[in-house]
């Protein structure tokens, strides 16, 4: 039991930097990302090969998964945010799409659906981390880690400077901001930070695959992000505490699975309606100046 | 008379068929209030949109201070020295009215993700350097008591202001109000439009877009008058606003 | 040579049901603004309305055509009156109902898949399934149906947006909201009617998918993904440029099979697409949309 609850733990971790990572972009900038489970993945994939191909240790994979992530996100970011946000809704699908093929059909480099086998166990400062508890810390201070950063970004100018493009973009460039540049610089932020999940999640199950990566799964971490609320950085965390109790209580509940795994997905679809109708301005806010009497 | 400190030079602009700007030619001296009139769909707010470089001119010249500004994009123009209001305002309602400003001041450590983790010192003083100097302004403006309000909870004449506040945080010299009076009484005109004068005490040069010929005449060093698209006339603001033919213009058909 | 044919006709097939997706999401999008999403649901739904409508009520197969085309019309109406008016009139902003949207998207999708199961349910079509050999090429009968109803779809919409009062008002709306509204035009009954005619022009799309594989719970979202791709590099707010990107889609796919696997086959059409946003974003006929227009 306490196994169990140390394993929910440390996805809850896992989760809430995805969550958070994410919510840097759909909540503070108002750019909408379907392919965050793709960068999570490339983090995955990226610090898994290091680890087993050049025996990288656990810092040297996170750095591989956060600069290639960072990478794939630019080269999707850079030419679609230079015109306007729903360019890069579309990119970014595109991007999950592509990317989901690659770990698939890349054979050679990723095996394919066989996926990775026999990722090690990752040594921090010495400390080889192989029990839950051990992993539990590990998970959640590098959630902590993520938030602090996070915190730091949105509480800068900088920060600043993102909700002002998020409420108004054109007041935001009339007042010297590069707006693009803005939006870029997050986008790729946020996609580093989020392949560090993937690189956590990795080196954790030892093994993966790209059934953990689809659609379905930027839909989740979505639904993570508006369920927590997008305000408040916090939020992500509270999102991942409630939300991966939820395949646990249906299995309680014992429904077969062909049925419940549309099932989460009504839920999580639900939930994105449900909230867009009970606060529809948490996530993008355009100024509504009072007209002119 | 001092060289003239942004000089438009036969800019043209055509939309779908429609030529909505065309063959504009004057020039905005340093310092003074220059008025820009003209009856509705004249094109006045779509020559500021030219000279910010929210739209491409199809064809001439924008200088500022003799450097070409056509082409550039509206930040680019805002950092060597023009900038905007808008007709709408366009605050950032849900941040508060010390934010607005503090969007306008300069912050460049502070908004580089690099500085803010390298540097967090520097960083540090630039942000206390920038809220002291956004409390100035807004003590100028008198908004100084709503610095933590937000921008959406202000009354309308305030708000105004605000975007004054916005832009001359900035320390542009060049400003370009967007009828800085519409939708305004009386009173808060009273509040208004001395503001726009003291705007030139501090060396500034503004060029405004205003409907009212009798504010225009009070504001107004110089008055360029836009219909259809182009000038029709130049010169000291006397001189045009009395002109029984441009009056016509202006009210008639 | 003979397989280039081969893909050139399964390419234009292919590219007549992208554009039949395309023109429709386009028409939606362009007039409207919202990035509808949920126009996969309605594929997606239309192709399970014949099913049913074959299969379950026994109607004759045009019958189940006709009725499904109506019921996704309807479909789609009620989706803009129930979720993106209602969120508008309560102050939502455009990425709000973008996620409502995604949402509305995932759960019908799923309903979908619960009461259909996953697997594609076929239709019977008869004689549509003979073959048509035109030298080195193969087709059926519904193949050469479907660039028919393409190419119909497309000339009754362009007919119907020139010709007739609503569809100048949708033209008005699409352009110029603003005036449109000075105008006294109801942008509200407008923002239906254009829901509902693209819809309508999805649904031949579904069906005829579903006709030669059988419908399918999940199709619908590359679908309306490759829609909106094909919309993007037609150029928004133009029909022809809709109809141009989602063939131009279709031919890219499959003759990009010609050279490359058959899994590439999506990267391929994204790669494509952001080599085509860097050079000429505003796509072959369109305006760009920029994030705002003042």
């Amino acid at each position: 039991m306490l196994a169990y609850i140390a394993h929910y733990l440390v996805m809850v971790g896992i989760y809430t930097i995805l969550a958070t990572s994410l919510n840097l972009l759909v909540g503070y900038s108002g750019i909408f990302s379907l392919a965050h489970a793709a960068i999570y993945g490339i983090g995955a994939y990226a610090s898994a090969l290091a680890a087993l191909k050049l025996g990288l240790g656990f810092w040297g994979g996170l750095l591989v998964a956060a600069v290639v992530g960072a990478l794939a996100a630019a080269l999707v970011a850079i030419p679609s945010l230079r015109v306007a946000g729903d360019y890069y809704i579309v990119a970014s699908f595109g991007l999950q799409v592509v990317i989901l093929t690659v770990f698939i059909n890349w054979t050679s480099l990723t095996n394919g659906h066989a996926g990775l086998p026999g990722i090690p166990r990752p040594s921090v400062f010495g400390l080889m981390v192989d029990d839950p508890f051990r992993y539990v810390v590990l998970s959640l201070a590098l959630a902590g880690l993520t938030y602090a950063i996070c915190r730091r970004l949105t509480g800068s100018a900088f920060g600043r400077t993102l909700r002002a493009v998020r409420e108004d973009e054109i007041a935001a460039q009339a007042t010297g901001k590069n707006v693009v540049v803005v939006k870029i610089t997050i986008t790729t932020i946020s996609s580093a930070l989020g392949a560090l999940a993937g690189s956590l999640y990795a080196h954790y199950i030892t093994y993966i695959n790209p059934t953990s990566f689809t659609l379905d799964e930027s839909i989740f971490i979505t639904s993570l992000v508006i369920l927590g609320g997008t305000e408040r950085l916090a939020g992500p965390f509270v999102g991942a505490l409630i939300l991966l109790a939820v395949p646990e209580a249906l299995k309680f509940l014992a429904i077969p699975d062909t049925v419940a795994a549309p099932m989460r997905q009504i839920l999580y679809g639900a939930l994105l309606i449900l909230f867009m109708f009970v606060r529809p301005e948490g996530i993008l806010g355009r100024a509504r100046v009072r007209p002119a009497a | 008379m001092a060289a003239p400190i942004l000089t438009v030079q036969g800019v043209s602009k055509a939309f779908g068929g429609i030529q909505a700007v065309e063959d504009c030619t004057f020039e905005v001296a340093p310092r003074l209030i220059t008025g820009l009139i003209g009856p509705n769909g004249a094109g006045k707010t779509t020559v500021f949109n030219l000279i910010t470089g929210f739209l491409r001119a199809d064809g001439g010249s924008i200088r500022y201070k003799g450097e070409e500004l056509l082409g550039l994009h509206p930040h680019e123009v805002e950092i060597r020295g023009v900038v905007r209001t808008f007709q709408h305002l366009r605050l950032w309602g849900k941040m508060t009215v010390l934010e607005n400003v503090l969007l306008g001041c300069r912050t460049p450590l502070g908004e580089s993700v690099v500085s803010l983790f390298l540097r967090p010192g520097r960083v540090r003083a630039e942000e206390a350097a920038a809220r002291r100097r956004a409390l100035e302004v807004l003590d100028f403006f008198g908004l100084a008591g709503r610095a933590h309000e937000l921008a959406e909870d202000l009354a309308y004449p305030e708000q105004k202001l605000l975007s004054m506040a916005r832009i001359f945080a900035t320390d542009a010299e060049v400003l370009l109000l967007d009828e800085p009076t519409s939708g305004l009484d009386t009173e808060s005109l009273g509040r208004i439009v001395p503001m726009v004068r003291r705007l030139t005490e501090h060396g500034k040069t503004v060029l405004l877009i205003e409907h009212n010929m009798e504010l225009i005449a009070q504001l107004s060093d110089e008055v360029v008058f836009l219909h259809q698209g182009r000038v029709m006339a130049r010169g000291r603001a006397e001189q045009i606003t009395r002109d029984p033919a441009l009056t016509e213009i202006y009210f008639g058909v | 040579m003979d397989l280039a044919l081969q893909l050139l006709a399964t390419g234009l097939v292919v590219g007549s049901l992208y554009a039949l997706c395309a023109i429709g999401w386009g028409l939606i999008y362009g007039t409207t603004l919202h990035f509808h999403v949920a126009h996969g649901a309605v594929f997606a739904l239309a192709a399970y309305y014949a099913y049913v409508g074959q299969k379950l009520l026994h109607l004759p197969l045009v019958a189940a055509v006709l009725l499904a085309i109506v019921g996704a019309a309807v479909s789609g109406l009620l989706i803009d009156l129930l979720l993106y008016q209602q969120l508008e009139r309560r102050g939502a902003f455009r990425t709000s109902l973008f996620i409502a949207s995604l949402g509305l998207l995932i759960l019908l999708e799923n309903v979908l898949a619960i009461v259909f199961t996953p697997d594609p349910m076929r239709m019977d079509i008869g004689a549509l399934n003979t073959a048509v050999i035109i030298g080195p090429v193969f087709l059926t009968y519904l193949h050469i149906l479907t660039v028919a109803l393409a190419v119909g779809g497309y000339v009754a919409l362009v007919l119907f947006l020139k010709r007739s009062r609503w569809g100048q008002a949708i033209r008005a709306v699409s352009s110029a909201p603003e005036m449109a509204r000075t105008v006294g035009i109801d942008l509200n009954r407008v923002h239906l009617l254009t829901y509902a005619v693209g819809s309508a022009l999805a649904a031949p799309a579904g069906i005829l998918v579903a006709m030669d594989v059988g419908a399918e719970p999940f199709r619908g979202t590359r679908f309306v993904l490759l829609a909106s791709v094909g919309v993007i590099m037609g150029g928004i707010g133009s029909i022809p440029g809709a109809m141009l990107g989602g063939i131009f889609l279709g031919l890219l796919e499959n003759l990009g099979i010609w050279k490359l696997p058959s899994e590439w086959q999506a990267a391929i059409s994204f790669g494509v697409f952001l080599v085509f946003i860097v050079l000429r974003p505003r796509g072959f006929f369109g305006r760009t949309i920029h994030s705002a227009e003042i």
